[in-house]
């Protein structure tokens, strides 16, 4: 990398130094006070334009010398950037599976636009695909028969579904509002009614997202409105954030009461609680952005959606991945092998913690991963294996767990879910 | 934990697979650009210098009137000030590529400042990754405004291509509705490098031009075809090759004839087959990849997070949506998951599971603090009792077991 920033420097330099235009500017300099020279005295013609040929010559010359300097710089700079790529081509195309399905690859950019707020150009996007379609039908059914226009038609109004419905772009809507009122005018009403309207099924799910909002409104409430606790003396705000208090905080009381009890506690510590056990709960720098990620992950949750972009996170687990992939496909050219595991890629690829989502269960007898049609079974002892490998080692009769001393029978064992 | 940290290592070099094209196209361009000078500087010269020489020639023996000679030189600065002109504006053109280029080499070298793949910072930068991505689908599909508005709203302007794209464009549309002149005038301007291409895009343009006069089955105008033969398709071609004999045979054919190859030739496919024939020649010639760059990149990705379990028919225990400490996983996602389900999965060599794992008598496998953690946050399981997040289900505490994964 820096080799091709030193040739670019270069070549941005020669480009600012460039003498070829002020050559050409030479040039005609000569060829004006040639003709000045001529018009005042036209009997000097002859001389003059004898004398005129080897200096435009030169000129010229000096011109291409100047675009072979360009040339030059333009040339090391091409084997800076080969050196940089050197043995890194793109991946061959020969299996692109996924052009084929062009249309689920815009619905996912479609609903990435949405999840990242760009309403304007999510709205674009959904227009321009809807023209295109538009017009390709336009196009097609002057050639194509009406017999075969007609299942077409139908097919296009069930395509309906790869564009996000308009509810999903509503509550996309909703939890930018939200989110940009939590933000931006620390305004976190929004996102407590909207947990109240969804109570029952963040309770489902375990969520205290409801309380926690409610907590941070009470701890904004005392700062006296604002993010950084003020000094040492009873704020402004107290009795609001009590009343706040003795508001709303009884609702949580059967759940939450102790951490209602450590707010409260708090209080008792108010000119000084900087130096009271409950100062972390009072001055978290982070608990605006915590409480942000938070309440999108559940809002997400909840449409059964991820929490992150997926479209982000395949993508960049993509370009971590592609290296591996590389140096595997010019291997497999080389030895001339194909790939034969067709459902499984044929090397591991290791992608930071953050990017495993599920539990993984590898056959430590066929090392090979469960599926549906081989799920992880656990023997009596605990154990587990696949299913393939249980009926392998049974042979349906008693058997020894490859692990333990433990002896049990097929039927014994039961199918667990990861 | 040493895994852990091989995992996370950012290697610059061997990440930049996906960024070629953001320098190679640039630099195709400003070459291009070069040889332009080069050209018009040469053409010049040609000129010039050998009429400069006649105007000696002629005034030295006295054949010029000086009249005749000032005009001669008159010509002569017009022509020399039309180059710098010319110079000027391929100047101001190169000067903005190179810029350009500056720009994108700065955003590259960002990624060799970031240590980790856990790294905030890279979190940006792949985001910023992701909008080129995604104005580069678009662009390639047509999708022009919404390219535009992206690349506008996320401030990545000298980091895409849209002039680039958009002029293809417009090309592919001029094509589409059936005219030749725009893709010619793209093939007179990269003259030079097409003669390097192996698709031979001129040749089947005149030849589309050709059909077309044919169709027409006019008398007058089929003469004109065969003078469009003889000037562009046998000056280019080996005069007995099978396409010569082919388009020579269309003559007698009519457009509604069945017969092969003819009936090929007069379809309105081959407008198709020349678009599509257009943009891989294009492509080729400004070291773009033929297909969009996020296609890669997704293929990859989705494979690589992919697991047996994303189409499972059963809902796993370690990610879904039923309960706040699991996340979903991005590939059980809406958005993706039919995307995915043609892809492999990944390759493990080692079982991969939350801390101290149980078994319910459900069979569903959880870790245990998280099981309990759980259990205490819902309101309504007490004490003593633990709660199944992902069927509903309760059960004793005393009835967890311990599950050994190996």
């Amino acid at each position: 990398m820096d080799l091709v920033q030193k040739e670019h420097d270069r070549l941005l330099k020669r480009l600012r130094t460039s003498q070829g235009i002020n050559n050409v500017q030479a040039t005609i300099d000569l060829l004006l006070s040639a003709r000045n020279t001529i018009a005042a005295d036209p009997n000097q013609a002859a001389v003059t334009l004898t004398k005129l040929q080897n200096p435009v010559k030169a000129s010229f010359n000096s011109i291409n010398d100047s675009l072979k300097e360009t040339h030059g710089g333009l040339n090391k700079y091409t084997k800076s950037l080969d050196k940089l790529f050197k043995d890194r081509p793109l991946p061959s195309t020969e299996h692109d599976v996924l052009s084929e399905q062009e249309h689920l690859i815009n619905r996912a950019i479609a609903m990435h636009l949405l999840r990242e707020g760009q309403f304007s150009v999510a709205a674009t996007f959904l227009s321009e695909i809807s023209e295109k379609k538009a017009t390709m039908h336009t196009h097609e059914s002057p050639s194509s028969s009406s017999a075969a226009a007609t299942p077409e038609s139908v097919s296009s109004l069930f395509n309906l579904d790869e564009v996000p419905s308009p509810e999903i772009r509503k509550e996309f809507a909703s939890m930018y509002y939200i989110l940009s009122q939590m933000k931006e005018q620390r305004n976190l009403l929004p996102a407590i009614e909207w947990s109240r309207e969804n109570r029952e099924a963040l309770e489902a799910r375990g969520s205290n997202l409801e309380f926690e909002l409610c907590r941070l409104q009470f701890v904004w409430l005392y700062h006296g409105e604002s993010d950084t606790p003020v000094g040492n003396h009873i704020p402004g705000n107290w009795s609001a954030a009590m009343a706040y208090a003795k508001r709303e905080f009884h609702t949580f009381l059967p759940r939450y009461l102790r951490e209602v009890q450590q707010l409260m506690g708090a209080m008792a510590f108010c000119p000084n609680l900087q130096g009271s056990p409950y100062s972390a709960i009072f001055n978290n720098s982070s608990a605006w952005d915590d409480v942000a990620q938070f309440f999108t992950r559940e809002f997400c949750s909840l449409l059964g959606l991820s929490a992150d972009s997926p479209l982000y996170i395949a993508a960049t687990a993509g370009a971590i991945a592609l290296p591996t992939l590389l140096k595997l496909q010019t291997i497999m050219k080389a030895k001339r092998t194909e790939w034969t595991s067709e459902n499984e890629l044929p090397v591991e690829i290791s992608l930071p913690p953050s990017y495993l989502f599920h539990s993984i269960f590898v056959c430590p007898v066929s090392k090979e991963q469960a599926t549906d049609q081989n799920p992880p079974m656990m023997m009596p002892c605990g154990h587990v294996i696949a299913e393939e490998s249980l009926k392998r080692l049974s042979k349906g009769s008693r058997f020894k767990c490859p692990y333990c001393p433990n002896e049990s029978h097929m039927k014994d064992a039961r199918k667990v879910f990861l | 934990m040493a895994a852990e940290l091989t995992s996370i290592k950012l290697n610059p070099e061997s990440h930049l697979i996906l960024d070629q094209p953001l320098l190679r196209l640039p630099h195709e361009l400003a070459r291009r650009n070069f040889k332009t000078v080069q050209r018009v500087v040469e053409r010049e010269k040609e000129y010039v210098l050998p009429a400069l020489k006649e105007a000696a020639n002629a005034s030295l023996s006295n054949t010029h009137t000086p009249d005749q000679t000032l005009a001669a030189l008159d010509a002569m600065i017009a022509r020399m000030q039309g180059l710098k002109r010319k110079m000027q504006s391929l100047q101001e053109e190169e000067k903005k590529i190179q810029t350009q280029s500056r720009k994108r080499i700065q955003h590259l070298e960002a990624l060799y400042q970031i240590p980790s793949l856990a790294d905030v910072k890279y979190d940006q930068w792949s985001r910023v990754r992701l909008d080129r991505l995604l104005v580069d689908h678009m662009l390639r599909s047509g999708y022009s405004e919404s390219a535009k508005q992206l690349a506008q709203e996320r401030d990545i302007e000298d980091l895409v291509d849209l002039d680039v794209f958009t002029q293809c464009q417009r090309v592919v549309e001029s094509l589409h509705r059936g005219e030749t002149k725009e893709a010619l005038q793209w093939c007179g301007e990269n003259k030079a490098a097409l003669k390097k291409s192996q698709h031979n895009l001129e040749f089947e343009l005149r030849l589309q031009q050709y059909i077309e006069m044919v169709r027409t089955q006019d008398p007058s105008k089929k003469i004109d075809a065969i003078n469009h033969a003889r000037k562009y398709l046998v000056s280019n071609q080996d005069p007995d090759s099978k396409e010569i004999q082919r388009a020579a045979g269309m003559l007698v054919f009519a457009q509604d004839t069945r017969a092969e190859p003819y009936k090929t030739f007069f379809s309105h496919e081959r407008w198709k087959f020349l678009s599509d024939l257009f943009i891989q020649t294009h492509h080729e010639l400004l070291s773009l990849p033929s297909q969009p760059l996020l296609h890669i990149a997704l293929s990859a990705g989705l494979s690589a997070l992919k697991t047996p379990l994303c189409h499972s028919a059963y809902t796993s225990s370690s990610s879904n949506s039923q309960s706040t400490t699991t996340s979903v996983c991005p590939i059980c996602s809406t958005e993706l998951n039919e995307l995915a389900r043609k892809m492999p999965y990944a390759h493990h060599s080692k079982s991969y599971v939350e801390g101290d794992p149980i078994v319910l008598p459900n069979g569903r496998v959880y870790g245990k603090a998280r099981l309990l953690d759980i259990s205490k946050n819902v309101g309504s399981v007490e004490s003593g009792k633990v709660k199944d997040p992902t069927t509903g289900e309760v059960f004793d505490e005393s009835e967890m077991k311990k599950v050994y994964i190996m």
